[in-house]
């Protein structure tokens, strides 16, 4: 269903579209120093407020779980949302609302970073580049460009009494300093290891959301 | 002959902007990749040549 943005943002774009035609139907009124002006507006200013608007609104739904979901070889990575298992950390995450669900894969795989969303965004157009015009991998050949850091776990978790207090997070003294640091893993030193796991899900079960309440 | 060559690349502009505008608002109908490819591949360089070629008519009707 459209938004409320999305429906200003079409009808804001088909003025500036009617705008522009006009103007072309009609160039002989430039000579007239308003017909430059109102030219200028028709032809630069708008036109440039329109794409501008488009391009954000564009980047803000390439975050949406739907739209990573929408690429077949992302198929298992959106089963894998939904295991009945709660040691897969993406499952947990997603079925107890510790991301937003509709922004699920995005918050997990962005940079908290300064740059970080449009890093994020730059792979993003790559991996759309490989769906349409590359070789499209298998699921369980994709593989993170870099080991997951922490930084973006402890981006919500950090000063959490759940994550502070876990006395599976004081097995060692210095175990949240290492956390913090990148030094100690959270996904690969044998603690939350099971990800995605997509050539996993052949046995396993799945749960199903209940409608939300309207 | 110059004030023709002006409103020949200013029809062209806004022809130009028109179409990569409608590409915009086709894309804005649907929440995939396919949709995103198309507006930054064709509508952002349809909007893009036609601003320019408008400027353009602008800085070389400077120019004459």
């Amino acid at each position: 269903m459209m938004g409320g943005t999305t429906t200003i943002l079409i009808v804001f774009t088909a003025m500036v579209a009617l705008l522009g035609l006009l103007t072309s139907m009609r160039p002989e009124f430039t000579a007239a120093r308003g017909g430059k002006i109102m030219a200028f507006v028709a032809l630069c200013i708008l036109p440039v407020v329109s794409i501008w608007a488009g391009f954000h609104e564009q980047v803000e739904r390439s975050t949406s779980t739907q739209f990573c979901l929408s690429c077949h070889v992302m198929d298992k990575f959106g089963k894998s949302l939904t295991v009945d298992d709660k040691s897969f950390i993406p499952a947990a995450h997603f079925q107890n609302n510790f991301v937003p669900r509709d922004h699920a894969c995005f918050t997990c795989h962005t940079d908290y970073t300064m740059f970080g969303d449009y890093k994020a965004k730059w792979r993003g157009v790559h991996h759309v580049m490989v769906q349409y015009f590359g070789t499209i991998p298998k699921p369980e050949d994709i593989k993170l460009y870099t080991p997951y850091n922490n930084r973006e776990c402890l981006h919500c978790h950090a000063g959490a009494r759940s994550y502070e207090e876990a006395s599976s997070h004081h097995k060692t003294p210095d175990m949240l300093a290492k956390a913090a640091s990148n030094e100690l893993s959270c996904t690969s030193s044998g603690c939350h290891d099971i990800v995605h796991n997509v050539g996993d899900l052949g046995d396993a079960t799945f749960w199903t959301p209940k409608a939300e309440p309207k | 002959m110059t004030a023709r060559l002006i409103e020949r690349r200013i029809r062209w502009s806004g022809r130009l902007i028109a179409a990569g505008l409608i590409v915009q608002m086709l894309t804005l109908l649907a929440t995939h990749p396919l949709a995103f490819i198309c507006f930054a591949l064709v509508g952002c360089p349809l909007v893009g040549a036609g601003i320019l070629i408008f400027l353009y008519s602008l800085v070389e009707h400077e120019a004459v």
